[in-house]
C-alpha cells in the first residue's frame, strides 16, 4: 500500500512539474467553454425558444439558464474525458524513455504499478475538471441562475464519475500505446471525435435512427445525459411554474437528450448511474488484468 | 553454492534472428564479470532474460540458487541494474528519485533516511539531493543512477556500459566506490563495457559473438590464448636488433617487438644477452584478445 502510494506521488508530481502539460489541460476547457458560448450559443437558443408551444413566451434570463445548462453539460461530459486523456500520458511517456525498466526490474506488483498510473491520473483529472466546473457554475451565475445547492452537489458528484470513467477508458487505450506520437494521435482523435459520439457537441435525438441505436450502447452516452439532467433540472423546473406544458418540456429533455431511449424504452435516471458505475468497475478490472496478465516480451 | 548466476543453454529468438544461442556460463559470488561483445551480440538479450524482462525460448537461468521461472520475484529482490540510459526522472529531484525507488523495494521513513545517507556520502552527492536531475552533469547523473542500483543492497550489481561518455576522473571515483563494495560486501559486479582497459580489470571475461560464447577465462588465460607477448627495446640500435633475426616494429624512443608468448622471451633473452639490457616484456591488452576472438574491433558503440 505503501509502495502504491509512493507511486501515484511520483506520477503526480512529474505532471505538475510539466506545467505545459498542465496549462494546457486547464485552459483547454475554459477556451472550450468560450467557443461554445460564441459559436453555439445561438443555436442552442434557437432550439429552444423553436420547441415552445405557441403563446408560450420564456423570461430572457430562463431562456439564458437554458442556454448555459447546456451548454456546460457539453463541456463537463467531453472534459472529463478528453483531459483525462491528456494527463493519462506518463504510462506511455516511462515506456517511451525506458523508466518502466527500471519498475519492472524490481519486485513491485504490476496490480500496484498500474494502479498508481490510474489513481495519479485520476488527481490531476479531478483537479482539472473541477475547476471547469467553477469556472461553468460562474458562467451560469452571470447567464441564469436555477441551481440548488444539492444540484450542485449532484453536478460535482457526476463530474466525479465521469472522470473515473474518463480515466479507466483513457488507461485502457494507452496501454497498447508506446511512443509520444502515438499518444498524440490519440489523444487528437478522442478530443475531436469523443464529444459527437457521446452527444455533446450534438444532441442524439438529432442524428439518424440507427446511429442513435449504435450510441445508446456507448455508456459515455449516459454519462452526459446524467449531467444535462442535474444542470437542467431547476430550469425545467422554473419552466413548469412558468406555466410551459409537461408535454412541450418533454420533447425539450427528449430533443437535448436529457431523456434517452434504449430501443424506444426510456432509459431512467437511476439504470444510467447503474450503467455508468458498472462501466467503470469493469473497465478499472479489465485494466489491471491487462497489467496484471501482460506477459513478459517476446 | 558458489556461483551466483548460473546460465545453461539459454536460447532466445527474435523472429528469424537468433539472438541469444546456446549460451552457457557461471559468475562466481564477488567477482567482476566482464561480459563483452558488439551491438547486437546478445549482451542486452541476456541481461533482459536475467531481469526477467524477456522471456527466453529454451535453457535454465539460476540467480543465487533461485531457478528465473519459479521465483524471480525474489530474484528481483537481490539484483540492482545500472542502464546504459539513465532512467532517472529528470523533472525531479536526487532526493525525490531515490525515495520513489527505494519505495519500489519496501524501504520508506527512518530507513531510506539512512540508507540515503550512506550512500550519498558514500558516492559523494550529499550536496546535490534537492538538486533537479535534468540540471545535473553526466558524471553526477551517473553516481545517482549507481545509488538508484545500489539502494536495496543487491547481491548482484548489473553495471551496462556505466562509465560511457564520464571523465576520467568521475570513472576512476565510480570504480573505486564498486571496488569498496566488492570488498566490504562481496558484492558481484556484471559488467559490460567499451572500455577494454576496463575489462582487464576483470576477474572473468565471456565474449559473446552472434548471441554465441565465443571465448571465456580470465584476462590473463584469454590474453595467453589470443594475444602473444611484447618484448620492447629501449636504448639500442636498429642494426642491433635486426641481428635478432625476428620481425621487430621501431617506435618513437624503442623497437617493438611481437613474440608468441613469454617462454619465447626468455629464449631471445638467453641467446643475446647483450642486446637484451634495457627492455620490458608486456602481454597483449584486452582489446587485441577481442579483435583476434571476435575479427571485430569494439570502439564505443560503433564497432569496425
Amino acid at each position: 500500500m505503501n509502495t502504491l502510494f509512493y507511486l501515484i506521488r511520483r506520477n503526480t508530481k512529474l505532471f505538475f512539474k510539466d506545467k505545459g502539460m498542465f496549462f494546457t489541460s486547464l485552459i483547454t476547457p475554459c477556451i472550450l467553454l468560450v467557443l461554445y458560448a460564441v459559436f453555439l450559443g445561438k443555436i442552442y437558443r434557437d432550439s429552444f425558444v423553436m420547441g415552445l408551444p405557441e403563446g408560450v413566451e420564456l423570461a430572457e434570463k430562463l431562456l439564458n439558464g437554458a442556454v448555459s445548462g447546456q451548454l456546460i453539460s457539453s463541456i463537463l461530459a467531453v472534459s472529463c474525458v478528453t483531459v483525462a486523456f491528456c494527463s493519462n500520458m506518463l504510462m506511455v511517456q516511462d515506456k517511451a524513455n525506458g523508466s518502466i525498466r527500471d519498475f519492472t526490474i524490481s519486485p513491485v506488483k504490476k496490480t500496484a504499478l498500474s494502479l498508481s498510473y490510474y489513481f495519479a491520473t485520476l488527481i490531476s483529472t479531478l483537479l482539472i475538471c473541477f475547476t471547469t466546473t467553477a469556472v461553468c457554475l460562474v458562467y451560469v451565475a452571470v447567464q441564469g441562475w436555477y441551481l440548488s445547492v444539492s444540484d450542485v452537489i449532484v453536478l460535482i458528484f457526476d463530474v466525479f464519475l465521469l472522470v473515473l470513467f474518463g480515466t479507466a477508458l483513457s488507461s485502457i487505450i494507452n496501454f497498447f500505446l508506446s511512443t509520444q506520437g502515438q499518444i498524440s494521435a490519440v489523444g487528437s482523435m478522442i478530443s475531436s471525435g469523443y464529444g459527437f459520439i457521446c452527444g455533446a457537441y450534438m444532441p442524439i435525438s438529432q442524428f439518424p435512427e440507427v446511429l442513435q441505436k449504435v450510441i445508446s450502447f456507448l455508456p459515455g452516452t449516459y454519462g452526459t445525459s446524467i449531467i444535462r439532467n442535474v444542470a437542467m433540472r431547476g430550469v425545467f423546473s422554473e419552466m413548469k411554474a412558468d406555466g410551459v406544458p409537461d408535454f412541450a418540456i418533454t420533447q425539450m429533455k427528449d430533443a437535448i437528450d436529457c431523456n434517452l431511449y434504449f430501443f424506444g424504452n426510456r432509459v431512467e435516471l437511476g439504470v444510467m448511474y447503474a450503467v455508468l458505475v458498472c462501466t467503470i468497475a469493469v473497465l478499472i478490472g479489465v485494466y489491471v488484468a491487462m497489467n496484471v496478465l501482460n506477459k513478459k516480451k517476446g | 553454492m558458489n556461483n551466483i548466476i548460473e546460465i545453461t543453454d539459454l536460447y532466445k529468438s527474435f523472429g528469424e534472428v537468433k539472438a541469444v544461442h546456446n549460451l552457457s556460463f557461471c559468475v562466481k559470488k564477488g567477482e567482476l564479470f566482464a561480459f563483452l561483445g558488439v551491438n547486437g551480440a546478445g549482451k542486452s538479450t541476456t541481461i533482459g532474460i536475467i531481469c526477467g524482462q524477456l522471456a527466453k525460448d529454451k535453457g535454465t537461468v539460476v540467480i543465487d540458487g533461485n531457478d528465473i521461472d519459479k521465483n524471480i520475484d525474489k530474484i528481483k529482490t537481490e539484483i540492482g541494474v545500472v542502464f546504459q540510459n539513465s532512467v532517472l526522472d529528470k523533472a525531479l529531484t536526487v532526493r525525490d528519485n531515490l525515495e520513489f525507488k527505494a519505495s519500489l523495494y519496501g524501504i520508506y521513513g527512518k530507513e531510506f533516511e539512512d540508507r540515503l545517507k550512506e550512500l550519498s556520502e558514500m558516492l559523494d552527492f550529499s550536496d546535490i539531493l534537492n538538486r533537479t536531475v535534468g540540471k545535473l552533469s553526466g558524471g553526477q547523473r551517473r553516481r545517482v543512477d549507481i545509488a538508484r542500483a545500489l539502494f536495496h543492497k543487491p547481491k548482484l550489481l548489473i553495471l551496462d556500459e556505466p562509465t560511457t561518455g564520464l571523465d576520467p576522473q568521475t570513472r576512476k571515483t565510480l570504480w573505486n566506490v564498486i571496488s569498496g563494495l566488492r570488498k566490504n560486501e562481496n558484492l558481484t559486479v556484471f559488467l559490460t563495457t567499451h572500455y577494454m582497459e576496463e575489462a582487464a580489470e576483470a576477474d572473468y571475461v565471456v565474449i559473446l559473438d552472434s548471441g554465441k560464447l565465443i571465448a571465456e577465462g580470465t584476462p590473463l588465460e584469454l590474453k595467453n590464448k589470443y594475444t602473444g607477448d611484447y618484448i620492447t627495446l629501449y636504448n639500442t640500435t636498429e642494426e642491433t636488433v635486426k641481428n635478432i633475426g625476428v620481425e621487430y616494429e621501431p617506435i618513437r624512443d624503442a623497437f617493438k617487438i611481437q613474440i608468441p608468448n613469454t617462454e619465447k622471451a626468455t629464449e631471445l633473452i638467453i641467446k643475446y644477452p647483450s642486446v637484451f639490457k634495457d627492455y620490458e616484456i608486456t602481454k597483449g591488452k584486452m582489446d587485441d584478445v577481442f579483435l583476434s576472438a571476435t575479427g571485430k574491433k569494439l570502439e564505443g558503440r560503433n564497432e569496425k
